[in-house]
């Protein structure tokens, strides 16, 4: 029995070292980069992706990037299961809000290092700042953008009306277009649109247009809690008119808000550049056009950072940072603008001919610009990590705020308290 | 010789060796897919871990995450959410249930297309059921305020997912219309198996339907119904893709249940340790529920 059990042992661990023998130079020369994402379907950004992995592979040959797509909304929970797993993706993509909880954790490459040994400039690259997580660069902000206000000119045309270009005039047109065309007592047209359903993240940005404009924040630049403030009680006041007053369809996914405006039953929509690409197949394509939205300064920040995992052995960082110098480089970030239709971070891009794609590209560098010298950012300081938490807490108070239809100036108060709460942690 | 012995399974002393055998793989994959996460899970809860890491070093030993859950509001109110809509969908899955297999036990023409529409519901995916029921519901075009408004029950379109109470009632309707074909499947294979004669009997004795329904079909569908009873108990406990599709818990936490409190504070705040006391404790009264119910149904028979 136990020469059997012996002979048994010898023969799996000659079998076990000649398949590894035999395995280990095919993958040395057959390096994999994972890199899951949410925009490889999306219509420009997943485009420029797709040719910078292509140039990349060609550029190493023997290198693949396994590019897979993971839904949004399905997003932090896979990455996190990733991670926890420890099986993370090399090349790691996430929203700049959520990056926070992985660099904390120590899941992210310090990339400053890296950038030293290429001497990498990153001066003026739009939103970096806040890829600084406990004084180290987490990660490359891959996008930072301006809202912008779309509306649709025949309807302005035939209720007579101008475009907006403040609060007051913004609230006249909502309040004018949003009618009941057909009789039956339910409104099939509105003055404006926002997703009233879904994520704290999403329901906080469809706030702060109103709420800066107002000239109210969360946090001032020193992570100091500011909800208290009159201020901010005008904000709540616009968000609480808009919502109760029927102005916005209410309990609809972003995707289906921007549809109904693409289709002409929205007369003005405060989004971001990516609102172009469902402006475009809309059924109103011709009507509806892009302007500089009413409110200052206008919303904007940072979308999505591009980093490293840190538990990689290292010829796969130096692949990794091979694929991140690429796309960081002049000249795909002149390819983020006409491939992608997006505003590129990197200082001085040569956006040159990118109009004949993006007939407003201007206006969205324009409104990047306010929103960055402004210092907007989605993303609070001294509430990134606990973000989510914090979102969820507004969301709801301002939600308690509309049904139980409270007063704007009692309700601050009581965000200001459990904000604090959850910075306090 | 004596080893060639040992692994003769034919030899009747050894048959339950075979058993084994065959059976060791589904256990090592229960062990392994079932018993090793609850291990992992009940060791969480016992350690203040933001985001967990296999493999990572083990935190102090603390029960810090069960102190904060019984000290939290939030908790209580997401069990009494969970109770609420337990006894809801549960009566409203049995009573549809058990009304629709008693109808297609009877024979009558289109007793096979009925039997399929009854079927329907259970076959289409939750998720795809949810997505139509959202559309239903959808506060601004959707289909149920339209008939609300047409037929002048209400002034203006209902906010179902942005009012508490009407969140709570088209969660609930959504997940008795997914729900109640399992328990009519299963109660009509019951009905099936009870003895005409004794219906016979009793209609010879003078007993109505009423009465037939009250001392026959009741009685002897008891173990059925008991089983019936603690699936869909766990079902309505453990469900969270309807919830989070149609409501995501809100508004104002009306319809968060116990299952969705978990999934936030794990993958929405990044709270490990406190998600997997959730987990366990949910887990501990899914386990007392069964053993209750089990207990007190399968010994209701004649």
């Amino acid at each position: 029995m136990t020469t059997l059990f012996k002979r048994g042992l010898t023969a799996t661990s000659l079998a076990l070292l000649l398949s590894g023998t035999a395995l280990a130079p095919a993958a040395m020369a057959d390096t994999t980069l994972k890199f899951v994402s949410w925009q490889v379907d999306d219509a420009g950004t997943g485009d420029w992706w797709k040719a910078a992995i292509a140039e990349f592979e060609a550029g190493n040959p023997g290198v693949k990037v396994e590019f897979t797509k993971v839904e949004r909304s399905a997003y932090a929970d896979t990455m996190t299961t990733l991670f926890a797993g420890g099986n993370p993706p090399q090349i790691v993509h996430l929203a700049s809000f959520e990056y926070q909880a992985f660099a904390e954790n120590g899941w992210m490459e310090n990339l400053g290092p890296w950038l030293k040994k290429d001497s990498i400039d990153m001066t003026g690259w739009a939103g970096q700042d806040k890829c600084l997580w406990n004084g180290e660069t987490a990660c490359i902000m891959m996008s930072y953008f301006g809202y912008i206000m779309a509306y649709n000119k025949k309807i302005l045309d035939d209720a007579g009306l101008a475009v907006p270009t403040d609060w007051n005039s913004y609230l006249d047109v909502a309040r004018k277009t949003t009618r009941d065309l057909n009789g039956d007592g339910i409104p099939d047209q509105f003055g404006t649109g926002h997703e009233t359903k879904g994520g704290a993240g999403q329901y906080l940005t469809e706030m702060l247009s109103y709420v800066l404009d107002a000239g109210a924040y969360w946090t001032n630049a020193e992570g100091k809690i500011t909800i208290n403030t009159p201020q901010m009680i005008e904000g709540l006041t616009r968000w609480k008119t808009v919502v109760k007053e029927g102005l916005t369809p209410v309990d609809m996914s972003a995707g289906d808000v921007r549809k109904l405006f693409a289709d002409g039953k929205i007369a003005l929509k405060l989004d971001g550049p990516w609102l172009y690409g469902t402006m475009k197949k809309g059924g109103a394509a011709a009507d509806t056009v892009m302007a500089a939205p009413p409110f200052s300064p206008p919303l904007g920040g940072s979308s999505n950072v591009l980093g490293m995992a840190s538990e990689i052995p290292d010829e796969e960082k130096a692949l990794v940072w091979d694929f991140i110098k690429l796309v960081m480089s002049p000249e795909w970030q002149t390819k983020y603008a006409t491939v992608g239709n997006n505003t590129p971070p990197r200082p001085g891009t040569n956006t040159a001919g990118v109009e004949a794609t993006t007939p407003h590209f201007d206006l969205l560098i324009q409104t990047m610009k306010a929103a960055s010298d402004a210092g907007v950012d989605r993303i609070p300081t001294g509430l990134e990590i606990q973000y989510n938490e914090f979102g969820k807490m507004v969301q709801e108070e301002v939600q308690r705020m509309l049904i139980e239809d409270l007063d704007p100036a009692a309700v601050v108060k009581t965000i200001q308290v459990k904000a604090e709460v959850i910075q306090k942690g | 010789m004596s080893q060639a012995k040992f692994f003769d399974l034919a030899r009747p002393s050894r048959q339950h060796l075979l058993g084994y055998i065959l059976l060791a793989p589904a256990v090592l994959l229960v062990g392994l897919i079932i018993v090793y996460p609850l291990i992992v899970s009940v060791d969480l809860s016992f350690q203040e871990v933001k985001l967990a890491r296999i493999g990572a070093d083990r935190k102090p030993f603390s029960t810090a995450n069960y102190e904060k859950l019984f000290a939290s509001a939030e908790f209580w109110l997401s069990c009494w959410v969970t109770i609420k809509l337990v006894v809801v969908v549960t009566i409203g899955s049995l009573l549809m249930g058990m009304s629709t297999a008693l109808l297609v036990n009877n024979r009558f023409r289109g007793l096979t297309a009925a039997r399929l529409v009854m079927a329907l519901p259970w076959a289409v995916p939750e998720i795809i059921a949810v997505v139509v029921f959202a559309w239903i519901f959808d506060s601004t075009f959707g289909l149920m305020s339209w008939f609300l408004v047409t037929l002048g029950f209400a002034d203006g379109m209902v906010a179902w997912v942005s009012t508490p109470g009407a969140a709570f009632w088209a969660l609930a309707l959504t997940m008795i219309w997914k729900g109640f074909p399992f328990v009519s499947i299963m109660t009509l294979a019951g009905l099936q198996s009870i003895p005409t004669d004794l219906y016979a009997a009793a209609k010879v004795d003078g007993a109505g339907a009423l009465q037939r329904f009250r001392w026959i079909t009741l009685p002897l569908l008891m173990p059925v119904l008991g089983v019936i009873l603690v699936l869909v108990i766990l079902w309505v406990f453990r469900d969270f893709s309807i919830i989070k599709t149609l409501t995501e818990g809100g508004p104002l936490k009306s319809t968060q249940t116990l299952s969705i409190m978990t999934y936030d504070q794990a993958f929405g705040f990044f709270n490990f340790g406190y998600a997997s006391a959730i987990g366990v404790v949910t887990l501990v009264v899914c386990v007392v529920v069964s053993l209750l119910m089990l207990g007190r149904n399968s010994k209701a028979m004649y």
